[in-house]
């Protein structure tokens, strides 16, 4: 009987877990930047494009994720450390990182036009504003 | 069945107060290190993002090993910031190594922005098997 209840609590965890996660990470886009601040992210603007920077040490091209939709953007990815059995740990500073984080941008951006390169461990995207979003002088008969 | 009140905190880089001025106007952080030692060596790994390998010092004076990084603040230079969440800075740590390290034969790498440090030990410090006859 016991074993019934574990697996009910376990299942009910889980899923609000999952969910938790989800609104930290902000899937949902309703703010600027969800709860989790992994990885720290900076967003600085050149000209009238957006250019994104993060801090991935030790982060392979293959493990990192990038999406985006409209105005938002979305990043994931992971690095697991790892070392020998028979390697004792004296200090240990350096984390994992799991990370899926979605931000709103201050403006919508043409997917077919984003740069990203990720170098020494720093991230940097390159994003164009969309040209359906530029605003649009109207002239006055 | 209660959530848990996860109290939300920032993982900043951490940054050093120094009581010696620098000439430089930069903010410097101490990077996270792991240390892990096997039968014959110590390894060392420093998360340095932004560092390449031409920007790295590392001295060994005495016993101590002063390990520096610096980052390249020029491209950032027409950048007007929008949202930051962090600082960019250099990095520096040192460390005290015991005697059980042979000095000639440290070898460093970086990449990715992770930088590897190999200190042999010193072979008379290694583990010996003896053999029973």
């Amino acid at each position: 009987m016991f074993g019934n209840l574990t697996n009910a609590f376990e299942r009910l965890l889980s899923i609000q877990d999952a969910v938790e996660s989800a609104r930290d990470a902000n899937y949902f886009g309703l703010d600027t930047t969800g709860f989790g601040v992994t990885p720290p992210i900076d967003l600085f603007k050149k000209d009238d494009n957006l250019i994104l920077v993060s801090e991935l040490p030790g982060l392979a091209k293959e493990d990192l994720k990038i999406e985006i939709k409209d105005n938002l953007f979305r990043i994931s990815g992971e690095r697991k450390l790892s070392h020998d059995k028979e390697t004792s740990v004296h200090r240990k500073e350096r984390k994992d990182y799991n990370f899926d984080r979605t931000m709103k941008l201050p403006f919508k951006v043409d997917p077919d036009k984003v740069e990203a390169k990720l170098e020494d461990g720093v991230l940097t995207v390159e994003l164009t504003r969309a040209e359906t979003d530029k605003p649009r002088q109207v002239f006055v008969n | 069945m209660t959530a848990e009140n996860k109290e939300m905190t920032v993982e900043g880089k951490k940054e050093i107060q120094s009581k010696k001025e620098q000439t430089i106007p930069c903010k410097v952080y101490s990077p996270l290190t792991d240390i892990m030692e096997t039968q014959k060596e110590l390894l060392i790994l420093m998360d340095m993002p932004g560092v390449n390998k031409d920007q790295i010092k590392v001295k060994l004076e005495k016993n101590i090993l002063e390990i520096s990084g610096q980052i390249n603040t020029a491209k950032y230079g027409d950048y007007k910031p929008i949202y930051t969440e962090y600082n960019l800075g250099n990095y520096t740590r040192s460390f005290e190594l015991s005697n059980e390290i042979d000095q000639s034969t440290i070898e460093a790498t970086i990449e990715d922005g992770v930088l590897k440090l190999i200190l042999s030990k010193v072979p008379e410090k290694q583990p010996k098997l003896i053999k029973v006859g």
